[in-house]
């Protein structure tokens, strides 16, 4: 029963009802919020697969965002490439990108994979903004066509929400799928521990790899959304603070939880709108509400796993075989 | 805990509401301003919406219009994804006939994209990128580029005798055009530019771009970022013990500089439009408003936002009685020697930038002195 | 290339040595934190600029002698310490069961509470005394900005300073650490502590030592960084921490000495780097060097030698 019903009601108000609100309140404002939302979702869900479901924490999610966003502008204003090809080959980019990542740095444990995918993530930020001949660096791309893939008008606002709100659909879709199937499990078991899943048999690297380029294909595909709704690109807007603010979405969410991740990326995208009226202190107040969030909901809103489990994992993981080797933490 | 929530409910519910105040009577104009008031811009922000309220009081009290202006203001934290948002926000709302702002150039562009697609003025105190009023006839600005400013400097320079000089810019979009205008005119000019090295925004370490540039030996050394930035460059070069002269941008024109900087500010020249020091009656009586009311120095930042609430307040008056954007922007486009704080202000027609005269300074003994 | 190794090259290591120094001070306290916890406290930078703060404050109303300047931030470290330990760590070491304490149970989702603490403590300070850089009264400034001319090469007096207060400060945590009780119940704890619990240390009164330590000593690092440096500002914090960070990440997570041997050899190749590729792409030097030795030396230069978990 309620599995019928779920995506029913997702997809009744995705398609029916909030797009009908939105035309009816004839704001662009709001078209706007809707539209960023759904791409947060996307990247929220994506991260949600890395870090809530395989359990590996990543602090440079933005990097892949942006490789997907310069994608399509380079691809759209350079070579004139359609929105319906630059969309999905901002995501492939993307996830070659994870896939090159990948290959060394999955063999990394714990806290050291969340260290070097911050690394990554400010590599990627400084070649963005310094290569100026390629990327024109902090001059940014502008000019990007607005959605019309194959010829279809979408620019509309109505007509760029269905096709954002399509395509989250598809992402969270996938994810949904990915997650609750036995390949999800294996991921699970990966998250719970890596080495018991490796000796049960489950191809450990690999897995993770797999699961880090579907993630970082469906980031690229947000970037390639937000560049054609935009219309102009810049290094900064791809820095560490934008992988942070997925990070906390996924996490006051509630780590491993689809609906999770979707109301966290909801939340931490309207309430800073929503607190215009309080002015000056409303990013304080966001600081305060994730502060509060964290201290009375540690599983998050729709915790699969508790946030605090995973990180005391991750940490756990990093410290132990150290500890037994050596007697004392400082010589 | 409970005013938080109540606060957040409160807020809540008037976002829906918002649009309904659209349908009320013409009985005043609004203007919509976007800014930074928080976050890491935030002192520009907070210069810009001082300089705002003093103006349009002005304005307003000299019962100009029949009916009173009002500014709404926004903060966006000059990011993307807020000022995008802002800009639906503001042609959301059918009584604001022309928008203010943004701070810097990348979120300027953003928001200009949705005013250029909709059709609403859009007048930047301050975004310099090159591409800013390329986007549409729809973006004005009153801020000098850097194609203004770098030959005039590069001329400077060459009256002084400077043969070799080495740039040193911030990395974005602001210091690319420092760069390349200057270095353009001052080649132009039979110069030779010894050596150029972008720092990326937010640092603040400059000696080893100073020891390396002291290893080129130019005959002067310009400078273009803001005066943050600008104050621990000096200081750095200070301690270094090199003394090779500095030029710098108008955007170091801020009293603070001296103060941060102390003696490593001592002997820098620089150009700029805006003068607190100047005798004219009109910067005279700014300045001292501006004091009296905030109790600090006015810089450059803060009387080009004065400007440019004034030019568009002009704007409005001659559009009256039909204030439509259609018709403030025809009117912006006509603005012509406007006498502001910053200069004398004429808006191209065609590329809508602006044109100004620009004065020459000194710091001498804790002081920016006019030369000449 | 080779015409490059001159006068101005030495200058260029000695540029780029203090740096070093500046990321290692802010490495320590970071490093200290981590070790016990074994949780990445992203609240350290703004205590770092709280420290500034403090001691702006002290020189603006009180003026007082730099002695009791430096004892002045060391307390308001501390105390902002013991604060940021009650507000965002405290409340997760409340899970005592078996299975957390043997993982290390004191760490939880911490990384997270103690990032919002740090965007809370920026913009209240922001909100305080706006964004902008401070202005310092020049006595003190200068006494860090003097410049010492040696031959062709140039020193500033703030460098001694710092590097005075390295070694102070790093010699006197080793001496805590191994010459006090107090040192003996934090490496306890360190090396585990549901053992130290068995053995009758006070865990949390330890926890709390810990983050006294560290951060009076990253309170004293803002102060003397802000001074040397003229710069003091919210978001002050942010890129010294990152670097540290990443210093502390190579050196091995919970090695003091490789967190600063790790920090200076940052600060040399980034100095050299903007030699070469100009100071846009000096920055990648840190994560460059942070990616190749944590792909080839999976647990840091100085970490133990241990299995994969």
């Amino acid at each position: 029963m309620r599995g019928a019903l779920a995506p029913l009601a997702v997809a009744a108000v995705l398609f029916a009802i909030l797009p009908m609100g939105l035309s009816m309140a004839g704001s662009g404002y709001l078209f706007r919020l809707a539209d960023v939302t759904l791409i947060f979702c996307i990247l929220s869900l994506s991260m949600q697969l890395i870090t809530g479901v395989a359990g590996l924490l990543t602090l440079g999610h933005a990097a892949f965002y942006g490789i997907g966003a310069y994608t399509a502008a380079i691809l759209s204003t350079r070579v004139g490439l359609d929105a319906g090809l630059t969309i999905p080959v901002a995501g492939l980019v993307s996830a070659l990108f994870g896939v090159l990542i990948a290959l060394p740095t999955m063999r990394l444990v714990s806290i050291y994979f969340a260290v070097a995918t911050l690394g990554l993530g400010e590599m990627i930020y400084v070649t963005l903004l310094n290569w100026v001949s390629f990327t024109r660096g902090p001059l940014g791309i502008g000019d990007i066509p607005p959605l019309r893939p194959f010829g279809f008008d979408l620019s509309s606002p109505l007509g760029t929400y269905f096709l954002i709100a399509a395509l989250a659909v598809l992402s969270l879709l996938i994810v949904h799928r990915i997650a609750h199937s036995y390949y999800g499990n294996a991921l699970r078991a990966l998250r719970e521990d890596d080495q018991c899943a490796d000796a049960m048999g489950l191809p450990v690297v690999r897995l993770k790899i797999e699961v880090f380029a579907i993630a970082t294909f469906l980031a690229g595909i947000a970037g390639a959304l937000w560049a054609h709704t935009t219309g102009y690109v810049n290094p900064a807007d791809f820095r560490f603070a934008e992988s942070i603010l997925i990070l906390a979405m996924v996490v006051v969410g509630g780590l491993g939880s689809i609906p999770g991740a979707i109301v966290g990326a909801a939340l931490l995208i309207l309430l800073p709108e929503a607190l215009r009226a309080i002015g000056e202190v409303r990013i304080l107040a966001v600081g305060l509400i994730m502060f509060l969030c964290i201290l009375f909901l540690p599983k998050g809103l729709f915790g699969e796993v508790a946030a605090l489990d995973l990180v005391r994992r991750q940490f756990g993981a990093a410290w132990r075989g150290g500890s037994a080797a050596r007697p004392l933490g400082w010589r | 805990m409970t005013t938080t929530r109540r606060s957040l409910l409160a807020a809540t519910a008037m976002v829906p509401f918002a649009a309904q105040h659209a349908r009320a009577q013409p009985r005043r104009i609004l203007i919509g301003y976007q800014l930074p008031l928080t976050g890491e811009f935030s002192q520009y922000g907070e210069r810009f919406r001082n300089s705002a309220l003093m103006a349009l009081e002005a304005f307003n009290r000299a019962g100009r219009l029949p009916v009173p202006v009002e500014i709404v203001f926004e903060d966006t934290r000059s990011d993307p994804r807020e000022a995008v948002a802002v800009a639906r926000k503001f042609v959301d709302n059918r009584e604001i006939v022309a928008v203010l702002g943004d701070f810097s150039s990348s979120a300027s562009i953003q928001a200009g994209r949705v005013y250029a697609e909709v059709g609403m003025p859009q007048l930047s105190q301050t975004a310099s990128h090159p591409d800013f009023v390329k986007i549409s006839p729809w973006q004005f600005r009153n801020i000098t580029t850097q194609a203004y400013e770098g030959p005039r400097v590069a001329e400077w320079m060459r009256e002084n005798g400077v043969r070799r000089v080495a740039v040193v810019a911030i990395q974005n979009d602001w210091g690319q055009s420092v760069v390349s205008n200057f270095a353009e005119a001052f080649r132009a000019g039979g110069g030779e530019v010894v050596a150029t090295q972008f720092f990326n925004p937010g640092n603040r370490e400059f000696r080893a771009i100073l020891t390396e540039i002291a290893r080129a030996r130019p005959d002067a050394i310009y400078i273009g970022m803001f005066y943050e930035d600008g104050a621990a460059f000096l200081q750095q070069r200070r301690q270094l013990n090199i003394r090779i002269p500095v030029y710098a941008t108008s955007s170091l024109y801020e009293p603070k500089l001296v103060e941060l900087a102390g003696a490593g500010a001592e002997g820098i020249f620089l150009s700029t439009t805006f003068m607190s020091t100047s005798p004219e009656p009109h910067v005279r009586a700014f300045v001292e408003e501006y004091r009296r009311r905030f109790g600090s120095e006015p810089n450059m930042f803060s009387a080009q936002a004065f400007d440019a609430v004034n030019i568009l307040l002009e704007a409005i008056v001659r559009a009256w009685p039909e204030v439509t954007r259609a018709r403030v922007r025809e009117e912006l486009a006509k603005t012509r020697d406007f006498p502001g704080v910053t200069g004398v202000t004429t808006f191209d027609p065609e590329t809508r930038e602006p044109a100004k005269t620009l004065a020459r300074m000194r710091i001498e003994n804790g002081q920016f002195v006019l030369l000449r | 290339m080779f015409d490059r190794f001159d006068i101005f090259f030495v200058q260029q290591l000695i540029n780029g040595f203090s740096v070093g120094l500046v990321y290692a001070l802010v490495a320590i306290g970071f490093t200290l934190i981590f070790g016990v916890l074994n949780v990445v406290n992203f609240a350290h930078g703004e205590i770092y600029m709280i420290g500034a703060y403090a001691g702006l404050l002290a020189i603006i109303f009180l003026a007082p002698p730099w002695v009791a300047l430096l004892l002045l931030v060391l307390a308001a470290g501390i105390a902002a310490g013991i604060a940021l330990e009650r507000a965002a760590f405290k409340p997760f070491r409340r899970f005592r069961d078996e299975a957390s304490l043997k993982s290390k149970a004191m760490r939880e989702s911490t990384l997270l509470s103690s990032l919002a603490i740090s965007i809370v403590v920026r913009e209240t300070v922001e909100k305080i005394f706006g964004a902008d850089m401070q202005a310092i009264p020049r006595a003190y400034a200068d006494a860090m900005q003097e410049p010492i001319s040696l031959g062709e090469l140039a020193i500033a007096s703030g460098q001694i300073a710092i590097l005075a207060a390295a070694v102070v400060m790093f010699a006197s945590l080793q001496w805590i650490l191994k010459r006090t009780d107090i040192g003996l119940c934090i490496r306890a704890v360190a090396a585990n502590p549901l053992g130290a619990q068995y053995v009758g240390v006070h865990v949390d009164r330890t926890v709390i030592a810990t983050f006294a330590i560290g951060s009076g000593m990253g309170a004293v690092a803002g102060l003397l960084i802000g001074l040397y440096q003229g710069t003091i500002f919210p978001a002050m914090g942010f890129a010294p921490g990152v670097k540290a960070f990443v210093a502390m990440v190579m050196g091995g997570l919970n090695s003091i000495p490789g967190a600063v041997i790790c920090a200076i050899v940052l600060g040399l190749a980034e100095a050299v780097a903007t030699e070469f590729f100009g100071q846009g792409w000096a920055d990648l030097v840190a994560y460059v060097f942070l990616v190749l030795t944590l792909v080839f030396f999976p647990t840091g230069l100085f970490g133990a030698g241990r299995e994969r978990v």
